[in-house]
């Protein structure tokens, strides 16, 4: 069975230690400023009155129905048969129609190759058989990853043993392969996918020039089809006419 | 007893070999760029389309590739022939075929629609006005694949060299805006054109395959001039040419 690489997040393991920024930066070489996966903080008071924080590790979430796969027009972004989702640089334009696509804003353009960055789950180190940079680095053992259809692996004994959400909404719920433990507190809003406005040109061209084009090319040659078909009719009529009237004669 | 119907000789070598040349161009150039964009919101293709040429080539990077260099020869071919015989060849064709004002615009449209009707068995009380050399579908159909060319051919090369040439992310979005909206200008212009080409692939082949002939070997009849074209028939009368 192909494998189904999923990534956990245990909150209530994680420190904030940003190790595992860290060291996904100096795996990708990202530019200053830049990071492939992050940390949210998010700060609460309890019911006892007490102040709370809570921490997110995230990063792309590898969905089952990408958006940003969706919207590119280069066929750069791509989903692998695993479930990653990878860009291939070679024919990335740049253009950040996939930006505002993605709902958990983990792509961005980077300034030195001019092309879409993102987490790839460290796709190269998987592929030799290692862990993501931030799963092997994550001090609190926070981060766990593997493949979900292997029923022997960590991943699928974790995701029976606990408790586990995904970072859904009514408005959001494209099938993200990353879970989180929250030791049964709800995700705050905060931290939940939002809906982004997209571009213009990209809106103009989903919603109004492809589908005018393809529904006027169709239109045209059902017009011309019938314009065809209407002329054998009336070839054929016509012989079988001139036939009748020699026939008489 | 043969009866060979008089000709005249309407179109020369190097129109018909740019026209063929135009046509394979665009056929190849339509379906490569059918080919690249495999996302479900933007595809204009059914998804076996791409997947299948992307197989064939060895993934979309051979196929960018393709579809770009293509699009060069082709608008660089055209171009530098549009250079060397613009006095013979282009200048003429302008002056017959562009629409510039909403009189000329109006009279083509309205031309147009009784030829459409009259397809159908339509409007048959109203015949079409006499033709020049071309009639007013052709004149709409070369203004816009004229016009649909310039912004494609300016389009494509802006779409294939910018990421190569540019620096996106120092622009603070904004030749990656440019890119965006040049996009939406290369398919939008792209429709147009494959809108218009299925009225005139099926005017060429079934309606009036004598004009496919003459695109074919140069050689028009003189009695189809006469009839279909009675007011270039007047003028190749005035110039002594029939």
């Amino acid at each position: 069975m192909v494998a189904k690489y999923v990534m956990l997040a245990d909150t209530t393991r994680c420190i904030n230690c940003k190790a595992c920024e860290v060291a996904c930066r100096a795996e990708w070489d990202t530019p200053l400023g830049y990071s492939r996966d992050w940390v949210k903080e998010v700060e609460y008071v309890n019911a006892k009155g007490l102040p709370e924080v809570q921490l997110f590790p995230g990063r792309c979430q590898h969905c089952d129905d990408p958006p940003c796969v969706e919207v590119c027009p280069s066929g750069a972004s791509w989903k692998r048969e695993d479930g990653i989702v990878l860009v291939d640089h070679a024919i990335c334009s740049g253009c950040e129609l996939c930006v505002p696509a993605c709902p958990y804003e983990a792509r961005w353009l980077n300034p030195v190759t001019n092309t879409i960055s993102k987490c790839t789950f460290c796709q190269p180190r998987i592929d030799k058989g290692l862990q993501p940079a931030c799963v092997d680095t994550c001090v609190g053992r926070a981060l766990i990853f593997g493949d979900a259809n292997d029923p022997n692996s960590e991943v699928s004994q974790l995701l029976k043993a606990k408790e586990w959400q995904k970072l859904v909404t009514d408005e959001v719920n494209i099938g993200p392969n990353h879970y989180y433990y929250t030791a049964g507190k709800a995700i705050p809003d905060t931290v939940m996918p939002k809906l982004n406005e997209r571009h213009l040109s990209g809106k103009l061209m989903e919603n109004i020039v492809n589908p005018l084009g393809t529904l006027g090319i169709g239109g045209m040659m059902a017009v011309f089809l019938g314009a065809g078909i209407k002329k054998l009719i009336d070839r054929r009529q016509d012989v079988s006419n001139k036939e009748g009237s020699h026939e008489q004669h | 007893m043969s009866s060979i119907k008089p000709t005249i000789k309407v179109r020369t070598k190097d129109v018909i070999a740019i026209h063929w040349f135009n046509a394979f161009f665009w056929l190849t150039l339509v379906l490569t760029g059918f080919g690249i964009i495999s996302g479900d919101f933007v595809r204009l293709a059914p998804a076996f389309w791409p997947t299948f040429l992307q197989n064939v080539l060895g993934g979309n990077a051979n196929l960018v590739l393709l579809h770009g260099i293509g699009g060069m020869v082709w608008a660089g071919v055209i171009g530098v022939y549009a250079l060397l015989n613009a006095k013979r060849v282009v200048l003429p064709f302008l002056k017959n075929v562009l629409v510039l004002t909403p009189k000329a615009a109006i009279a083509d449209v309205s031309s147009m629609v009784i030829t459409l009707a009259h397809l159908f068995g339509l409007l048959k009380h109203k015949s079409v006005p006499p033709q020049g050399r071309y009639n007013g579908a052709q004149r709409l159909l070369g203004t816009m694949i004229i016009a649909c060319s310039l912004a494609i051919a300016v389009t494509g090369m802006y779409l294939f060299l910018s990421p190569m040439l540019l620096d996106f992310a120092a622009s603070a979005g904004v030749l990656g805006g440019v890119f965006r909206w040049a996009l939406v200008i290369h398919l939008a212009a792209v429709l147009l054109v494959l809108l218009g080409l299925v009225a005139h692939i099926y005017f060429a082949v079934v309606e009036e395959p004598e004009s496919l002939e003459t695109m074919k070997s140069g050689e028009a009849e003189v009695a189809f001039i006469k009839h279909h074209n009675p007011l270039w028939y007047a003028e190749l009368e005035r110039e002594g040419k029939v």
